[in-house]
């Protein structure tokens, strides 16, 4: 019933707009003027409108959003290669706005101050091979020193010596995330997805010898100022591994082994001052991965020395958690 | 004064394009094959003899096509020559199918258990590959009737032009795939 | 010189072979299959900001099995999000926009009676028919439209156990696909041959308008990426229905070891976004055509620097194919390769640079008239700078590491697509209206839709931007599972509010198109007192477009204002006066 009802109140909505414009059309008819050509009087309302909403107010709300919803993000990294990267973003971010705000009052501006009025002619200026050199050489340059930039950051995060990490793998699958840690030989064992059975969740391998005192966890704990490298792998779709207070975003292939590296330099203790009791450094997933893609969270504990050895000795070997001969 | 249209010239242009889009298609899949081939787990294999017919079934097709037009151009019969580069077209196409069955034959599958991306690349490129050229038998056929019906001349020949084009690439396009296949 | 054959409504309306009707339909499909498409981001706008809350609206839409009690089904939710941006990438923005304006505008700009191939553009369109069916039928699958975004990445998209959307929806949604695919390879085919061969006497290259040499390039680059699309969709459907291993490997689902060794998803990646990057540029290129002409016109100004304009366009073009690895920096690809792809990236910020600055260029000193279509290009301008600025960014893979998936790019790729490529479409509906139909659309509902339509886009896709340096992932059902996203609901409610009205708004479009094409007023010769030579041709269309001959061009098409002259434009047929020389 309701959608009859919908359904007839559109058509009347419609029936009126028409007639709307019938009589405005049949009026200007009357009156010999055709109200649909834009006149000088079109020129002045919409050049102003332009100069207001496209200008004053789309650059004050851009402001307003900075100031008002700018306190949303992230707050500064919590890793050593994080830090590079925020200024990074810092330099670009600047030059982008400074960009955005030579270029869009100018836009606005001209708009406005070059709208047709009475007549009055344009200039006839089709070329000027100078200002487009201008305009091509100054962003070269500028673009290449962010590319410099911005490829000696990456190549520091990507090509570090990673000799002296922690070795932690963390086991990405619809809809959870399960880590592996590799224990005293900073080896983790090696995994098939064949072997994927019982309490053997991650396919460990339990015959080679490196795998015996890998440690099976749910959470993450690391220890601040000490380096760690994550391996990540998927059982099923990509996923992709995020863990944005880190800076680390890395995909989980099923059938790859990826991995990222860094150095946490912030404990969960130290954030929770900083951000509220509640904070927590947070995995999420951030590819697509199915129906619970909005719910695939780990949690990562940066913390003390012994509060990580304490942790940790808590938790089982594989060895003894599998109580197998394979 | 108006420029008239050079259907000649137009519809030839049409179809390089065309063929061009077929390029980068395959282009694409054997970048695929290169790329995945890199990544190890790569089953190595020698090509089925039967592609050897293939490629000479081919060759002497386009051969043969290609005297056909130059017939026409002579205002002389080439009905024979184009009906005998269709027979190779289809001899080609029954050597794929051999080819393939050969390849099962030694253990070699597209799919399922014991089977390897080079298999299945090598099935899945020569298939599509069989899948243009049943488009090149097409206007084989066409062209071979409308040349016993004596439609072609020296000066109205467009039709087997345009066939004799897309064979001709057919036949290159098999020749890089089998040396791609052979040596890459 | 018209075509003497006996035209039913059948040849004429339906399996038409004439350009401008070719054009029509696909602008009318377009338009459609836009409804449809914008409607279902209002469905899961409201999911997204009321999550979990009850609104009939989306049973209405759905039915109870995809929105039981009213509350949106998290598959249905990223069937959605699928579906929105596939009919959006493909149907509406290539299709609707290249395949309306290339169509209708080449052979009428260039003096050209009709395309290369009337019958490969009917074929064009039909096929391009064939696939819209296909998709509408994929919504109404038991087990769901494709689900897997509109990037269909394996093996999310091989595997029907991971997702019911990868199920016969994905059968589909490849269909008609591969049905799109070909529709655009024929088109392209035509747009290129009838540029190169079909101009009028005069009519040299660089005679040419900026938007016939954007349509030109975009139909090259179409028919060097799209195939390669064709190629990793073909592979995909051997991986879900032949049982190969190309993209597959080591996965367990539902408990069950799959057979598949060997395949890789990255390779999809790269032959996937090797068409996908260049696509964005395949929507780009033809705003940027249009709205060339129309700042033009509207400024009574040539446009600045036309050689640079091209020079950029063709930069662009060439540059477009090499930076398809920026989609993939966070998969583990080697950093050397993200640094060459960081470097070609960053450059193509260059060219486009010069392009804003040429089109500022050309509103300095100019005598801007503003009609609704002028309104839209210089909202262009506007979206394509913050859209763009964003992209560098982006385009840093340093940077990309934390912003990746998040809406920060959500809210760049909409607002270089959804709204500049969108605007650069109203822009030439609106300017090209009177050409179409021999009528003018509603100016005081143009104006009202171009500033409801520039204040509600703005307002949906800024606040992204914070949004996704919060670390908001894309894609996501709800995010009320994370308290660190809980303060991010007022933004997300803002959001939702302009998306509704910026939706509805562009109802009051399709309601002034439709309506002009029965009541508008009807239009004079040029109402726009533009130079270029579809304004030639008579008002009430025709085969043949012109009754005698083709109009012979003498001058380029950016002479208004031009000193010396009597009026402020110059149309390309004049011929150069005693004295004058050309640009």
């Amino acid at each position: 019933m309701t959608n009859i009802l919908i359904i007839v109140v559109v058509f009347l909505i419609v029936i009126t707009l028409v007639q709307l414009l019938r009589v405005g059309d049949l009026l200007s008819e009357i009156k010999n003027v055709d109200n649909n050509k834009v006149t000088d009087k079109d020129n002045n309302a919409q050049a102003f409108l332009f100069f207001m909403i496209g200008g004053v107010i789309y650059l004050a709300l851009v402001l307003w959003q900075f100031k008002y919803w700018g306190i949303h993000i992230l707050p500064p990294a919590s890793s050593v290669h994080g830090e590079t990267i925020d200024t990074l973003m810092d330099v670009t971010m600047s030059l982008i706005i400074f960009v955005f705000f030579i270029t869009q009052p100018l836009l606005a501006w001209f708009t406005y101050r070059y709208r047709r009025t009475k007549n009055k002619a344009a200039l006839y200026y089709p070329h000027n091979n100078k200002l487009e050199l201008i305009w091509t050489i100054v962003p070269t340059i500028v673009l290449t020193g962010i590319i410099l930039y911005g490829l000696s950051v990456w190549n520091n995060i990507t090509m570090s010596d990673n000799s002296e990490a922690t070795v932690v793998e963390v086991y990405a699958k619809q809809f959870n995330w399960t880590a592996r840690y590799s224990g005293d030989d900073n080896t983790l064992g090696k995994a098939d997805f064949r072997k994927v059975k019982g309490a053997n969740v991650l396919g460990v391998n339990m015959e080679d010898p490196f795998s015996k005192d890998d440690k099976i966890t749910n959470e993450v704990h690391l220890v601040v100022n000490k380096p760690v490298l994550l391996i990540f792998r998927s059982q099923d779709v990509i996923h992709s591994a995020f863990l944005p207070h880190f800076r680390v975003q890395m995909n989980c292939v099923p059938g790859m082994i990826t991995q990222f590296a860094f150095t946490p330099n912030q404990t969960t203790a130290e954030m929770k001052i900083q951000e509220g009791e509640d904070f927590e450094f947070t995995l999420l997933c951030n590819k697509i991965c199915g129906i619970a893609h909005y719910n695939m969270q780990m949690k990562f504990i940066v913390e003390t020395q012994e509060e990580y050895d304490a942790w940790l000795a808590s938790k089982a070997n594989l060895s003894e958690k599998l109580l197998t001969s394979k | 004064m108006e420029l008239t249209i050079n259907k000649n010239k137009t519809s030839k242009q049409l179809l390089w394009i065309g063929i061009v889009a077929i390029i980068m298609f395959f282009a694409g899949l054997t970048s695929a094959y290169v790329v995945r081939k890199a990544e190890g787990n790569w089953l190595e294999f020698v090509m089925p003899s039967w592609f050897l017919l293939s490629t000479i079934a081919i060759i002497i097709s386009s051969i043969l096509l290609w005297i056909s037009v130059k017939r026409i151009k002579a205002d002389k019969h080439s009905f024979i020559f184009i009906f005998i580069t269709l027979l190779l077209g289809i001899l080609f196409s029954y050597s794929q199918i051999q080819g393939w069955q050969q390849l099962v034959s030694e253990g070699i599958y597209l799919t399922g258990e014991g089977s390897n991306p080079s298999g299945s690349f090598l099935y899945v490129i020569t298939l599509l590959h069989l899948l243009h050229l049943a488009g090149g038998l097409i206007t084989l056929g066409v062209s071979t009737i409308n040349a016993k019906k004596g439609k072609y001349t020296s000066s109205n020949y467009l039709g087997i032009e345009l066939t004799s084009i897309y064979w001709h690439f057919l036949g290159v396009l098999w020749i890089y795939l089998f040396l791609f296949f052979q040596y890459i | 010189m018209s075509e003497d054959h006996k035209e039913t409504f059948i040849t004429k309306y339906i399996f038409c072979q004439d350009h401008k009707m070719i054009a029509k339909q696909f602008l009318i499909t377009g338009m459609l299959m836009g409804i449809v498409g914008m409607v279902m981001s209002l469905l899961f706008r409201l999911q997204l900001s009321n999550p979990g809350e009850s609104f009939a609206v989306l049973e209405w839409f759905l039915g109870e099995k995809w929105a039981p009690d009213g509350v949106l089904d998290p598959n249905m939710y990223l069937a959605l999000v699928t579906m929105h941006g596939t009919i959006l990438v493909f149907w509406v923005l290539t299709a609707g926009l290249t395949g309306t304006f290339a169509n209708f505008l080449i052979p009428l700009q260039i003096g050209a009676r009709d395309m290369a191939s009337g019958f490969l553009n009917m074929l064009s369109y039909w096929f391009f028919f064939g696939a819209t069916i296909v998709m509408i039928c994929s919504l109404f699958v038991e087990s769901g439209p494709a689900s897997a975004g509109w990037t269909v990445y394996p093996p999310l998209s091989a595997l029907p156990e991971a997702i019911p959307g990868s199920g016969f929806g994905q059968d589909l949604w490849l269909v008609g696909m591969a049905l799109f695919i070909v529709s655009s390879l024929l088109g392209g085919l035509n747009y290129i041959v009838t540029v190169l061969n079909l101009r009028t006497l005069g009519m040299s290259m660089m005679r040419l308008p900026l938007t016939i040499w954007a349509l030109f390039i975009t139909a090259i680059i179409g028919v060097l990426s799209f195939p390669v699309l064709f190629a990793c969709a073909l592979l995909l459907i051997f991986d879900r229905s032949f049982g190969t291993s190309f993209y597959l490997s080591d996965i367990i689902l539902n408990g069950e070891a799959l057979h598949n060794t060997g395949g890789s998803p990255i390779l999809f990646e790269h032959l996937f976004w090797f068409l996908g990057h260049p696509e964005v540029y395949i929507i780009l290129l033809p705003a940027l055509g249009l709205v060339s002409e129309v700042i033009s016109v509207n400024s009574r100004k040539p446009i600045f620097g036309y050689k640079a304009m091209v020079g950029a366009l063709i930069a662009i073009a060439f540059l477009s194919f090499i930076v398809w690895g920026h989609h993939m920096f966070i998969t583990g690809m080697d950093p050397f390769l993200g640094s060459v792809f960081t470097f070609t990236t960053l450059l193509i910020a260059i060219p486009s640079g010069v392009k804003v600055f040429n089109y500022l260029t050309t509103l300095w000193k100019a005598s801007i008239r503003f009609t609704p279509a002028m309104l839209f290009a210089i909202g262009f301008i506007s979206t394509f700078i913050t859209g763009g600025l964003t992209g560098l960014v982006l385009g840093d893979s340093a940077l990309d590491i934390n912003v990746h998936d998040t809406y920060f790019v959500v809210g760049h790729f909409h607002i270089v697509m959804g709204i500049s490529a969108i605007y650069g479409m109203f822009a030439g509906v609106y300017h090209w209206f009177p050409k179409m139909y021999g009528r003018m659309m509603n100016k005081k509902l143009g104006y009202i839709h171009f500033w409801i339509t520039f204040i509600s886009a703005y307002g949906v896709f800024f606040p992204m931007h914070f949004l996704g340096l919060a670390g908001l992932p894309r894609r996501y059902y709800t995010n009320s599972e994370f308290p660190m996203f809980d303060n991010l609901t007022d933004i997300n409610d803002v959001i939702t509010f302009f998306a509704i009205i910026g939706g509805l708004i562009q109802l009051i479009f399709v309601f002034n198109f439709f309506y002009s094409i029965f009541k508008g007023r009807k239009t004079v010769q040029n109402p726009w007192k533009s130079n270029t030579l579809e304004w030639t041709a008579p008002i009430e269309r025709m085969h043949g477009n012109w009754p005698g001959e083709i109009p012979e061009v003498h001058r380029w098409a950016y002479d208004y204002s031009k000193p010396g002259a009597e009026e402020d434009f110059i149309a390309q047929n004049i011929p150069l006066k005693e004295g004058e020389t050309e640009h």
